[in-house]
C-alpha cells in the first residue's frame, strides 16, 4: 500500500508543469496530509534531476541532472562548486568549492552556448556542459523558462544533447511545454528527437536543429488550425446563417432528406 | 482550503491529456472526494451504442450514469441492462420532462448535423422537484476526426421560472475539451476552457404552460444559447490554442529576437511619443 501511495504521488508530480510544482505540492499536502510531505519532496527531487531543472547557486543558475550528481550533491564545473539542493525552492545550500572544472573543449562549447543562448532565448535561460556516460561523450543542456502565474501561464523549453567528441555525432531531444490556465487548462507539448551525424561544431548544429524545429512548429500550427480544427466544428452551418430554432428546426432535416432522395 | 478545492486546483494544472488517470489517482488518495470530483470535473465523453435503437450511438457522462450503465436518450433505457432490483432505484425523468428531452434530442441532432457534419449528440434532462416546472439538463456534442483530434462540448444548464411566471432564466456552464495533434505526434495542443452564460427570456402569452409549444420554446431558447456560446468559444479556443501559445513560445525562444527587440523598442518609442502629444 505504501508503495502504491508513493507511485501515485510520483505520477502526479511527474505530470506537473515545471513552473507549478510548488502549487501542486501545497495542494497535495491538503489532500494527503502532512505525513505525505517526505514522499512529495522525494518525488520533486527526482523530478528536478530528470527534468534538468536550474538551481540558484550563489547567484548563478546551474542545471542539475544525473550528469553532475555526486552522491546526494551536485557540482558546477564552471564555478567549481559542490552543493546540496533545496528541491522545493530550487536553491543551493552547503556550497563548497571542488576540483571540478570544464576541460578545454567543454570550455569552448560553453562559450559558444553563451553567445547562442543570449541572442535566441529571451526567457530565463540556463545552459550546461557536463561529462557524459563514455569518455568522449559530453552532455549539453539548454533550459529556458518564463513563468507568469499572475497571467495564468508558464512556459518551459528544454533541449538536451549527447555529443561524441570523437565521432562528432550529436543526438538530442527538444522538449517544449506551454501551459495556459485562465478559465481552463490548455497545454502545448512538443517533444522531438533530433540528430546530426557530423556536427563539427556542436553549437552551430544545435542552432540549426532548433531553428528547424521552430520552423516546423509554425507550419504545424497553421496545419492544426486550418485543417484539423476546421474539420471538428464549422464556424457557421452549411447554410451560412445561424439556425432558425423552434418549430422550424425540423425543416432542415426535411430539406436534407429531400436533397438526399434526389440522388437515390 | 478544502481537499476538494485542492484537487480541482491540481487538475487544472496537470497535463490535461491525462485527466482521467489523474482524477482516478486523486480519488485513490482521498476516496471521499469521489462523488464531488466525478460530478464536477469534465472528462472526454465516451460513446455507447443503443441496442434498442438500431445501435444508434449516444454519449455517456456522469449525468446519465447509474452504477456502470448509462441511459440512452433514444430509447430511454439503460445500457448495459440493469437488474430489475437496481432498475427500480434508477433515475428517470418524469413523463413531461422526458417528452421535452425527446424533442431536445431531435433538435440538437439537427444542430449537430449542421455544425459538425458528423459526430454524436445527446441531451439529458432531469426534474428539479415536484412543486416546480424548473428543470435542468446537459447538452453533449462530440466529434473526433480520423486523426487523433477531437472536440467535446458539455453544456450543463438549469431552466428556472422567475417569480411572476412570465420569465424563464437559463444558466449554462459550458466546457469544451479540444485535442489537436499533428500526424507525427510530436506536437499536441490539448485541454479545455469553461465559460458561464445566463439569459432571461419572457414567455409569450401564446405559449401555454404544459404544452408541446412550451417545450419547443424552451429548446429554441436553449438552442440559440448553446449555438451562441459555442461560436464564441470556438473563437476563444482559436485565440488561446494558437495565438496565445505562440506568443508564450516566443517568450522562451525567438530566433528573430535581436531584430525583434529593436523594433519593439522603436514601437514603444512611438507609443510614448503619441502619449506625450
Amino acid at each position: 500500500m505504501a508503495s502504491e501511495f508513493n507511485n501515485i504521488i510520483h505520477s502526479l508530480i511527474a505530470s506537473t508543469p515545471s513552473g507549478e510544482i510548488k502549487d501542486v505540492y501545497k495542494n497535495l499536502l491538503v489532500i494527503a496530509g502532512e505525513q505525505a510531505e517526505d514522499t512529495i519532496l522525494d518525488s520533486i527531487a527526482k523530478y528536478n534531476v530528470t527534468n534538468f531543472i536550474p538551481i540558484q547557486v550563489e547567484g548563478r543558475s546551474v542545471i542539475i541532472s544525473n550528469y553532475n550528481k555526486e552522491g546526494s550533491k551536485f557540482f558546477d564545473p564552471v564555478s567549481s562548486r559542490l552543493f546540496s539542493v533545496n528541491h522545493l525552492d530550487r536553491t543551493a545550500f552547503d556550497v563548497n568549492s571542488c576540483e571540478k572544472k570544464l576541460c578545454e573543449t567543454s570550455e569552448s562549447i560553453h562559450q559558444d552556448l553563451e553567445s547562442y543562448t543570449s541572442k535566441t532565448f529571451p526567457g530565463n535561460v540556463s545552459y550546461a556542459v557536463y561529462p557524459g556516460d563514455a569518455p568522449h561523450d559530453i552532455v549539453i543542456a539548454i533550459v529556458s523558462t518564463k513563468y507568469s502565474p499572475g497571467n495564468f501561464w508558464n512556459g518551459h523549453w528544454k533541449s538536451v544533447y549527447h555529443y561524441n567528441l570523437d565521432t562528432k555525432q550529436l543526438k538530442g531531444v527538444i522538449d517544449v511545454n506551454v501551459h495556459y490556465y485562465e478559465n481552463g487548462n490548455v497545454s502545448f507539448q512538443c517533444e522531438k528527437q533530433v540528430e546530426d551525424q557530423s556536427a563539427s561544431n556542436a553549437v552551430v548544429s544545435i542552432k540549426t536543429l532548433e531553428n528547424e524545429l521552430e520552423k516546423e512548429m509554425r507550419a504545424s500550427f497553421t496545419n492544426l488550425n486550418e485543417k484539423e480544427f476546421k474539420l471538428l466544428r464549422r464556424r457557421l452551418p452549411v447554410t451560412r446563417s445561424k439556425i432558425n430554432w423552434g418549430k422550424g428546426v425540423g425543416t432542415y432535416r426535411l430539406g436534407k432528406d429531400s436533397a438526399e432522395n434526389q440522388f437515390r | 482550503m478544502s481537499s476538494f478545492d485542492a484537487a480541482l486546483d491540481i487538475l487544472r494544472r496537470l497535463d490535461p491529456t491525462k485527466i482521467e488517470e489523474n482524477l482516478g489517482q486523486l480519488i485513490k488518495l482521498d476516496p471521499d472526494l469521489a462523488e464531488d470530483l466525478l460530478a464536477s470535473v469534465d472528462t472526454p465523453l465516451q460513446i455507447k451504442k443503443d441496442p434498442h435503437a438500431s445501435q444508434k450511438e449516444f454519449l455517456t457522462c456522469d449525468y446519465n450514469r447509474d452504477i456502470d450503465s448509462h441511459r440512452s436518450p433514444w430509447s430511454n433505457r439503460y445500457v448495459a441492462e440493469l437488474s430489475p432490483e437496481d432498475l427500480a432505484e434508477s433515475p428517470f425523468p418524469t413523463e413531461s420532462v422526458r417528452r421535452t428531452e425527446e424533442l431536445a434530442n431531435e433538435s440538437f441532432d439537427i444542430y449537430r448535423d449542421l455544425y459538425y457534419e458528423g459526430g454524436v449528440s445527446s441531451v439529458y434532462l432531469w426534474d428539479l422537484g415536484d412543486d416546480t416546472d424548473d428543470f435542468a439538463g446537459v447538452v453533449l456534442l462530440k466529434k473526433g476526426s480520423q486523426s487523433k483530434s477531437s472536440w467535446d462540448a458539455i453544456h450543463v444548464f438549469e431552466a428556472l421560472q422567475n417569480e411572476g411566471l412570465s420569465h424563464w432564466n437559463y444558466r449554462v456552464t459550458t466546457t469544451i475539451i479540444l485535442h489537436l495533434e499533428n500526424s507525427s505526434r510530436e506536437m499536441r495542443l490539448s485541454g479545455n476552457l469553461t465559460r458561464q452564460t445566463e439569459k432571461d427570456v419572457a414567455r409569450p402569452a401564446s405559449v401555454v404552460e404544459g404544452s408541446d409549444a412550451l417545450r419547443v420554446w424552451h429548446i429554441a431558447n436553449l438552442g440559440a444559447l448553446v449555438e451562441e456560446v459555442e461560436s464564441q468559444m470556438r473563437i476563444q479556443l482559436e485565440v488561446v490554442y494558437f495565438d496565445k501559445t505562440r506568443d508564450i513560445f516566443r517568450e522562451l525562444r525567438d530566433q528573430t529576437q535581436a531584430s525583434g527587440a529593436s523594433s519593439r523598442t522603436a514601437h514603444q518609442e512611438v507609443v510614448k511619443g503619441l502619449q506625450g502629444m
